[in-house]
């Protein structure tokens, strides 16, 4: 009797240490696609995820800062990672949604062609940005890599930083 | 400690108050070196501020501020006469006592920068035991003296203890004296007291009457005359002092508010529409009715909380111009009015820059000197004009000289010299034009860069700083008469009024305190002029551009014969702003971009609107500036045409209809004309569509009855575009009844099938619609 209580104790205490062990080196991120590629960003630095709403065009800026929108009574930019990643941009289409991230003192909308999933990625399967992507030059924090693909995983604070 | 940081806190804040007033009176004393009460009041102030300083242990001030009432103390007595040169050493000790309050509240104490007042001591000391001063006190002795001086700073703390009970038996000796004074006063000296109360008098009731005493500094305001407002202080209001920080805060929800409050408003006309009649319509219009009434009565009251009194920026000025008319050997009077109108404690820390450019300038170039001014048939004293007011949503402020003012040929070939102005252009000047000039850099017509001023700097500081809080200057002079400026202010920077105007489909905010006015013109009463659009407006010859071009607004439709111009006015320029609708006047809560999108040519900030949705603000001054890129011909562009359509098959009719039958039925009526058919199965699929704009649509056939979004709201919704407005919409329905059709024209129909109709009728309306 004892001998299983034990036990039993004993995988409680292993279930309660375990996720803590993993949670130190597990990266949680959110998942989207943008034209053919798998992105990610860190779940931390997404304030939401909203379906598309009206935006006002920003005259004199670069065409991938496609305006501003109203958030809940904030003037928030909106910009097309889709231009951004010199790609043509695509009308929107029952999938695509604005996703808010949030940086340090700015805070920014950007439009994706779709969300994937939630993923938890151990951070020794992520690797060093390549070198040859020129487009997303700076962007990218870093290539994880999964069983079924690779994810190309964004730097919030790069995305957010005024770059025209 | 904290409660001594507190206590340190409320002296520093007590100190500059008093000082400030100090030095005003001092001023007013000089001219009026008999009003015994003015004196008092001073000897009161610097007694204050002694006081309080050697509680705190500043030595080095307590001593400073100790040898200058023993000089006003002496004055009080009639033992030491005011002169100018005795004025001149009590006012550098104030300016003194100023640098080392700075010193306290940055550092702390008032031995780290290190002033030396020993001079100033040895000078105040000279005037109280009855010498004359031989000449004033060189500047340069305020400058801070690199070594501490530690021997002065143990000197007086030493002293500090014995001087406080010194200061104890003195102010006892102090106030009996001042009790026999009174007594002396009421007998002896009833003339002297008199005379000042009479002059009292006349400033509180006949401003016309000739002053008695010649005061340099006059209050043509009555209720601001100082006895008055020795009155006030002493019956002080009760106040409470708030961080601004918090006021901001405030502000900030009541924006919100306000918001909330247009948004509601805006709800409410939609409600209204549609359920006309209905009970509960009346109960929802009182509780908008009285929401809105109080936003607006709280947004009025939190913006009061953060006025300021002007005369703040405005007591400085009578200082300065003594210390200048002295300086430049003039002799000028200051006369200040309505320094009582209040304004935003932002905008009242940003006019005083440029009040005293202006100021300077009048002094320097606008009045002549004593000799000249004789010559002219003059009154020797020159006089300036401060005078602020409110006008609406603005304040107003002028700066009035009667000096020698502008000349506006002189200006003139100066901007030419310079090469700022071609020969031409200064040609087609108008003198009004012409003053404008001197607000340009480097461009000074003093003849001298003196210490003052004439440098060219000046005037430029004026205006970008008056652009910054989107005011307006305007410049008027007569030659040998002098020169009127006055600035137009709005009263608050965060909540504005503004106009909201549209280019093709995208809205625009300009604030109202820059727009002059509005004017609709027929095309063809534009006219170019060297690549310039131009407009003749009454007497005046305006530049016109199309905001459409400053912004690169997509054309989407053509404008009619006519257009609508807005004109702009910032500082001294004006323009006129071609736009295609008037939206109207609004009152918008100004956001920022956010750094992402920070300093954007042209756009001040954003607003959020009732409906929801973001719209810009224009910046006027940038979008002056934008505005001379741009050449594009008005009338020439207006009248190409935006898109062609030449055969039948260029012409794009939408079918929207839930049955796929009748859609096909309608399809196929259409055949013979040759046109090109897209459908949509609901209004919210149709609007979509449209709304994309993906092809352009020529005509809409619509069935009323469709699930998720009816014919009559499709109608309704599309006719909100300004593009569509002439977009033939054409109702295909079996529902005949007359109340149906009328609901049909209302909600934007241009025509009406009835169900069942013969394919060769749908095509003529077809056709005749889309004019083929």
């Amino acid at each position: 009797m004892s001998d299983k209580l034990n036990q039993i104790i004993q995988k409680q205490q292993k279930q309660i240490e375990e996720p803590h062990k993993k949670e130190d080196d597990v990266v949680q991120l959110v998942g989207f696609i943008i034209g053919q590629e798998e992105y990610a960003v860190p779940i931390l630095s997404i304030q939401e995820i909203i379906k598309p709403i009206e935006y006002t065009r920003v005259p004199s800026v670069p065409d991938y800062i496609l305006g501003v929108f109203n958030l809940r009574g904030s003037v928030i930019p909106l910009i097309d990672l889709r231009r951004k990643f010199k790609m043509d941009s695509v009308k929107p289409t029952e999938d695509t949604r604005y996703i808010v991230m949030k940086g340090h003192d700015n805070t920014a909308g950007f439009v994706i062609d779709r969300l994937t999933e939630a993923i938890r990625i151990k951070g020794n399967r992520i690797g060093p940005p390549p070198e040859t992507i020129h487009a997303e030059k700076g962007l990218v924090y870093g290539i994880g890599m999964r069983e079924e693909n690779i994810l190309t995983i964004l730097k919030v604070e790069a995305l957010l930083k005024r770059d025209f | 400690m904290e409660d001594i940081q507190e206590i340190l806190e409320d002296f520093l804040v007590e100190a500059f108050e008093l000082i400030e007033q100090l030095d005003q009176n001092l001023v007013e004393l000089e001219s009026n070196p008999d009003d015994l009460e003015l004196l008092n009041s001073i000897f009161r102030v610097a007694h204050t501020i002694k006081g309080s300083s050697s509680f705190l242990n500043f030595d080095v001030l307590t001593g400073l501020t100790h040898h200058m009432e023993d000089v006003l103390n002496k004055a009080r007595h009639g033992e030491v006469k005011l002169s100018h040169e005795v004025m001149d050493v009590v006012l550098e000790s104030i300016d003194m006592m100023k640098s080392l309050l700075h010193a306290i509240r940055d550092n702390g104490n008032d031995t780290s920068i290190g002033i030396d007042i020993t001079d100033i001591c040895r000078h105040l000391d000279i005037i109280s035991n009855g010498d004359e001063v031989s000449a004033p006190v060189a500047p340069a002795q305020m400058d801070p003296v690199e070594t501490p001086m530690d021997e002065d700073n143990v000197d007086y703390s030493k002293l500090s203890d014995k001087e406080v009970e010194e200061e104890i038996e003195r102010l006892l000796k102090m106030r009996k004296e001042e009790d026999r004074q009174r007594k002396s006063q009421a007998t002896v000296s009833t003339p002297v007291s008199t005379n000042a109360a009479s002059s009292v008098q006349e400033d509180k009731n006949e401003e016309e009457e000739p002053k008695v005493a010649a005061a340099s500094v006059k209050r043509a305001a009555p209720e601001s005359s100082t006895p008055a407002k020795k009155d006030a202080s002493s019956s002080m209001e009760q106040t409470i002092r708030v961080e601004v920080k918090r006021l901001d805060h405030l502000m900030n929800l009541i924006g919100e508010l306000v918001l909330g409050k247009n948004r509601l408003l805006k709800i409410y006309d939609d409600v209204e529409e549609r359920y006309e009649g209905e009970k509960f319509l009346e109960e929802l219009n009182q509780v908008v009715s009285s929401i809105s009434l109080v936003t607006t009565d709280l947004q009025i009251a939190v913006m009061k909380t953060r006025m300021l009194p002007i005369a703040k920026v405005f007591n400085k000025f009578p200082r300065m111009v003594r210390d200048l008319s002295r300086e430049l050997g003039k002799q000028i009077e200051l006369e200040i009015s309505g320094e009582e109108t209040e304004l935003d404690k932002s905008i009242v820390e940003e006019i005083g820059d440029p009040l005293v450019h202006i100021i300077r300038n009048s002094c320097d170039h606008g009045i002549e000197d004593v000799a000249t001014r004789r010559a002219k048939g003059k009154p020797e004293t020159g006089l300036i004009q401060l005078k602020a007011y409110n006008e609406g949503n603005n304040i107003v402020i002028e700066i009035t000289d009667d000096g020698k003012g502008l000349d506006p040929d002189l200006l003139r070939s100066k901007a030419i010299e310079k090469g700022m102005i071609t020969e031409r252009e200064a040609d087609g000047m108008s003198d009004k034009e012409a003053y404008a000039l001197i607000f340009k850099p480097s461009l000074s017509t003093a003849k001298v860069v003196t210490n003052v001023s004439g440098r060219g700097v000046g005037m430029d500081v004026v205006k970008t700083n008056i652009e910054k809080l989107n005011g307006i200057i305007d410049v008027d002079s007569e030659l040998g008469h002098g020169t009127v400026i006055r600035l137009k202010i709005p009263l608050t920077l965060a909540i504005i009024q503004a106009l909201l105007v549209g280019a093709q489909e995208e809205y625009y905010a300009i604030p109202l305190a820059s727009v002059l006015e509005t004017v609709r013109i027929p095309l063809d009463e534009i006219y170019t002029i060297e690549g310039k659009n131009v407009l003749r407006l009454r007497d005046e010859v305006l530049s016109l551009v199309r905001l459409s071009d400053i912004f690169g607004v997509k054309q989407v439709y053509e404008g009619g014969e006519h257009t609508y111009v807005v004109v702009i006015g910032l500082a001294e320029s004006k323009l006129g702003v071609v736009v295609d609708t008037l939206v109207g006047q609004e009152e918008i809560v100004i956001k920022s971009l956010g750094d992402y999108l920070q300093g954007i040519e042209g756009i001040a900030g954003a607003t959020i609107r009732g409906d929801g949705r973001v719209t810009l603000i224009v910046d006027v001054a940038a979008l002056m500036n934008l505005a001379k890129g741009i050449n594009v011909d008005i009338r020439a562009s207006a009248e190409t045409v935006v898109k062609t359509k030449t055969v039948p098959s260029d012409y794009v009719v939408l079918v929207v209809d839930d049955s796929a039958m009748d859609r096909n039925i309608m399809k196929k009526s259409m055949e013979p004309i040759g046109v090109k058919t897209i459908e949509a199965s609901n209004g919210q699929e149709a609007l979509n569509m449209i709304k994309s704009s993906e092809q352009s649509i020529d005509a809409v056939l619509i069935d009323i009855e469709m699930p998720r979004m009816d014919g009559y709201t499709l109608a309704g919704e599309i006719r909100k575009y300004s593009k569509y407005k002439n977009l033939p919409l054409i109702a295909v329905t079996s529902r005949t009844s007359k109340s149906d059709r009328l609901r049909g024209v209302e909600s934007g129909m241009s025509e009406y099938i009835t169900k069942p109709y013969s394919p060769e009728y749908l095509e003529s309306v077809v056709r005749k619609n889309i004019k083929l």
